[in-house]
């Protein structure tokens, strides 16, 4: 919801910071800002993208340590005065933050009381003031003072104008050190510090970080620890647009990649071993799938893949209402799916699961993020880093996740795996096809520029395809998108269909055919324009809609793959037609790591 | 004199000759020895110390941007330019106008180069074109020299009056750009810069020089390009594989037992061979392929995810990316006359598949068929004869 960022070492660290800062403005851009010390701490932050505060800033400002955010708000609106850093009533300790101080409306009465000055609305304001009252000369030990009053989440950088280093702090969300030659970065997400090093430390929750230009001490409730380094081994280029205009794009073009390194050493004709990292709970009879937004949609897809492969009956819960609930739970295995890692609805619902006895997986993107802590066991999705907002490969990624899962969970069949197994490793061809074709799905979007709401219908496995292109067309077209049960839109919705409110139809070639059809009469006889999604081959279908955009011919089964990948290009092209800003949509934020 | 530190690839061409490989995908993404050609531009530029690349792109040009990026993974660093329509390598390294330096090398991106190749002309400090001696030049632009100076480029003409041929590789300053303006190709540039006085030198090179023109001439480089690998053997060789010569076998690899390969073969990542396949001489298998029990296939240039069932023969054939052909494929080499656009080739040649064929049991291809992307054959059919994109036959 919040970048943060911070650098200590023997370079400048303003033009550092900025660089930084772009990389993890998926995490949140209505507000940003930087602190540089140099002489007393300056601050330069506006309620900006941080390519228009890198113009605005004055030429050349100094300084070797500094800490940089970029904010998506949560607790007083985008401004100058809530951007961070903020700083405490001396102007001399500076602090950026990410995550939320539960209880920072009595911490801020008590300290105003004390005398104590605010500026802003923010919940972060507390943390300089407080570090400013326990100050007595060493940050560290003021920095722990100010952690014993606070409450929630956060990841949060300090620095203090007469010492030399910076203090970071984190529980609950992502904070990762990026380990240089006699310099330091401290950041929310990898991808921040990867122009600069490809060794990170993972921290911990609960973790106090010193860093100076020397070195990095580590402590956790007051005892040293030792954190493993790691190297990364995805470069710049995947934080890189490459060529494209939009990371969206660059994203959806990486998907037949993400696909053939899903099955990568995973299937083969001859002994369908899976060898899956993850082992399957025993003693299961049910699963329970927790998600939020598109990994949500990703789970449905799941549910129609386990049950029809492993005869597992799977329920799947939006994570955000499964936690306030009164659930019964069986033998259950509870799986979570959030592709940062992050997501405090779904790492809430797993922990609830563990407490209840449940085993607990987690299906993530991201190698050391909060939700490898909490479940049991994690299943990576190896989807390389998502920069634009709008989920595509990871999307993609869950599937394929779902796909090996569920044959894995399938008892041993060599001869009905066959066949499954052969049409699996079509699919990256299949998605590059589409990729091929990329204009006739470009038309597509062109089309529905000028209409602002519609409707998306889809049966079967296809119905949660249907929900995310809807997600996609809200969240990067701006266009007011719904997706459906194809039999359900006749129970109220019918009322919104007028030649002013398109609908698009995902025809997969399966059970539900025929009734989506009827279905698709229906909804002509409203006078609604009707576009259907519809394989390569289906002839019929030109007599029922208006346009036909083609996919090709797949297992039903992997259906959800190629019509996906098609709702995301028509999406991506209604958007730009649309002039909307498709990386970085308004309002939204990569990882929501609030409740 | 230092050496040139910028590079402007071209590679925004179609190749309208090499269809159906061409219908998908830019002739400079064709792979061979599962690389694309342009990825051996790009890897010569880099041992010579060129690390800033240009590159011209337009026709399919995602699956360039897809496979080359920033550069990142080739050590260079690349951006590039959009030719929206392909009119010309002059107006093609116009579009570059404005992010080239004051030196730089013009390189098309669909000829396979070495770095040896541009040894001589990296030091170059005024225009300067890179030639070869060839023994056929009828194909391609003759230049005469005198004393290591351009007198004339002559299109692929009838007499020529030298040996020598443009490679196609430049080395030019800005300067170009004030006889690059209305022309279409950058030898009619050339062509004025001579005619107002100025001078134009030659270099001679003996470098790898490799051009694709027809469909079948994939072979030909293919073979010449796996003679360059290393030996490596990844992945997992079961017991009672016999490999012989220069065979790399990729990563997560499976070569099942009594399989036989003869090298030079490239076998990429991922891909399931056997048990008991023969691959022979100057084939190369790209990533996620499977090939199925009693297969054999002899210089061969197979795509990434295909997937060939068992008792297939297969020889002298390109077979692109994402084809399922079900087994008991029958693809054999012979003399035909292929024709393309319109002229007849004598060749020898097995068949020549596009992109995500599907072909169920028992299919026999003449020699030289061209069989279009996205064709789908029922079982037992014969293919004598050409068949266009998405052909159905039954």
């Amino acid at each position: 919801m919040c970048g943060i960022v911070g650098y200590v070492g023997g370079r400048e660290a303003q033009p550092i910071l900025i660089d930084s800062m772009k990389r993890l403005e998926y995490r949140g851009y209505d507000s940003c800002g930087i602190a540089l010390v140099e002489g007393g701490v300056r601050v330069y932050k506006d309620a900006v993208r941080v390519g228009k505060l890198e113009r605005d800033l004055p030429r050349d400002p100094k300084g070797r340590m500094g800490i940089g955010h970029t904010r998506w708000a949560t607790h007083g609106k985008p401004s100058r005065v809530n951007a961070h850093p903020h700083l405490d009533c001396s102007g001399r300790i500076a602090v950026v933050h990410n995550g939320v101080i539960g209880n920072f409306m009595s911490l801020r009465e008590k300290l105003e009381a004390e005398g104590h000055v605010f500026q802003s609305e923010t919940d972060t304001e507390v943390l300089p003031h407080l570090v400013e009252k326990y100050y007595r000369g060493d940050l560290e030990e003021a920095v722990m003072g100010a952690l014993r009053d606070i409450r929630g989440s956060y990841a949060f950088i300090v620095m203090e104008v007469d010492s030399p280093l910076l203090v970071a702090a984190k529980k609950e969300s992502p904070l990762i050190l990026g380990v240089g030659d006699r310099e330091y970065f401290v950041a929310s997400d990898v991808p921040a510090v990867l122009d600069h090093t490809d060794r990170v430390v993972y921290l911990e929750d609960d973790d106090i970080v010193r860093l100076s230009p020397l070195e990095i001490k580590i402590t956790n409730n007051g005892q040293a620890v030792t954190r493993q380094e790691h190297a990364i081994p995805w470069g710049v280029e995947d934080a890189q647009k490459g060529g494209y205009e939009h990371f969206m794009l660059k994203e959806i073009h990486e998907q037949p990649k993400v696909i053939q390194n899903a099955l990568k050493g995973h299937i083969s004709a001859l002994e369908p071993v899976m060898n899956l990292d993850v082992h399957p709970e025993r003693d299961i009879d049910n699963i329970l799938l927790v998600a939020c937004g598109t990994s949500y949609h990703a789970a449905l897809v799941g549910r129609y893949v386990i049950e029809h492969l492993a005869r597992i009956p799977v329920r799947v819960e939006v994570a955000s209402e499964f936690n306030y609930g009164d659930w019964v739970l069986g033998k259950t295995w509870a799986i979570g799916i959030t592709q940062s890692g992050e997501t405090a609805d779904t790492l809430n619902a797993l922990r609830r699961a563990g407490k209840r006895g449940c085993g607990t997986l987690a299906i993530t993107n991201v190698v050391g993020s909060s939700v490898t802590r909490i479940a049991d066991q994690v299943f990576y999705m190896g989807a390389g880093p998502e920069i634009g907002v709008p989920a595509t490969k990871s999307f993609l990624a869950q599937l394929m996740a779902f796909y090996l899962l569920a044959l894995s969970l399938k008892a041993t069949d060599t001869h009905s795996l066959e066949g499954l197994i052969a049409d699996l490793r079509l699919l990256p061809g299949m998605v590059q096809n589409i990729l091929d074709r990329e204009d006739e799905f470009a038309e597509c979007g062109r089309y529905l520029v000028d209409y602002n709401e519609m409707f998306l219908v889809g049966r079967g496995i296809n119905y949660p395809v249907v929900l995310e292109g809807a997600l996609k067309l809200q969240e990067v077209a701006y266009i007011h998108a719904s997706g459906y049960a194809a039999g359900e839109l006749k129970h109220g919705p019918f009322a919104l269909l007028t030649p002013r409110c398109p609908v698009i139809a995902v025809a997969a070639r399966d059970n539900t055919y025929d009734t989506l059809m009827a279905n698709i009469k229906e909804i002509k006889a409203r006078e609604s324009p009707v576009i259907a999604l519809a394989e390569e081959g289906d002839r019929d279908i030109e007599k029922y809609v208006d346009r036909v955009v083609r996919v090709p011919a797949v297992n039903p089964l992997f259906s959800p793959v190629v019509n996906s990948v098609a709702l995301q290009l028509i999406a991506y092209y209604a958007a730009r037609g649309r002039d909307c800003d498709i990386d970085m949509p308004r309002n939204l934020a990569k990882s929501v790591t609030v409740e | 004199m230092e050496n040139a530190k910028q590079a402007v690839i071209l590679a925004a061409g179609e190749g309208e000759r090499l269809r159906p490989f061409t219908a998908l995908k830019p002739k400079v993404m064709i792979p061979v020895a599962n690389k694309p050609i342009l990825q051996y531009v790009v890897e010569a530029l880099a041992r010579s110390g060129i690390r800033n690349i240009v590159m011209v792109v337009g026709y399919k040009k995602e699956q360039v941007l897809d496979f080359f990026g920033s550069g990142e993974r080739f050590d260079v660093d690349i951006s590039y330019v959009f030719q929206e329509q392909q009119l010309g390598t002059a107006h093609a390294l116009r579009q570059a106008k404005d992010v080239v330096g004051d030196r730089f090398l013009v390189l098309p991106g669909d000829n396979l180069v070495d770095a040896e190749t541009l040894s001589s002309i990296i030091q170059a400090e005024s225009a300067t074109i890179l030639i070869k001696e060839q023994e056929n030049v009828s194909k391609y632009g003759v230049v005469t020299v005198r004393g290591g100076v351009v007198e004339a480029i002559e299109e692929k003409t009838k007499e020529a009056r030298s040996n020598l041929v443009n490679t196609g590789i430049y080395m030019f300053n800005r300067e170009i750009f004030d006889f690059a303006e209305g022309e279409v190709d950058l030898t009619s540039a050339l062509g004025n810069m001579i005619a107002r006085g100025g001078s134009v030198a030659a270099q001679v090179t003996g470098g790898t020089w490799l051009d694709v023109v027809y469909p079948w001439d994939i072979l030909e480089v293919n073979d010449a390009a796996l003679r360059t690998i290393d030996a490596t053997a990844a992945g997992s060789i079961e017991k009672g594989v016999t490999l012989k010569g220069l065979v790399s076998v990729g990563r997560d690899t499976v070569i099942r037992s009594n399989t036989y390969i003869v090298g030079p073969v490239i076998i990429g990542d991922n891909c399931d061979i056997g048990p008991s396949v023969c691959i022979l001489p100057a084939t190369s298998i790209g990533d996620n392929t499977v090939v199925s029990s009693f297969t054999q296939i002899e210089n061969c240039a197979i795509g990434a995810d295909v997937q060939i069932g068992p008792s297939s023969t297969i020889d002298d054939s390109v077979i692109d990316r994402g084809s399922r052909l079900k087994g008991h494929l029958i693809a054999r080499s012979g003399e035909v006359d292929v024709k393309i656009e319109g002229e007849y080739h004598r060749v020898e040649v097995g068949a020549m598949l596009g992109e995500y064929c599907h072909m169920e049991g028992g299919v026999n291809i003449n020699p030289g068929v061209l069989v279009g992307n996205h064709s789908q054959v029922k079982a037992m059919k014969l293919l004598g004869q050409d068949i266009p994109d998405g052909s159905l036959v039954v």
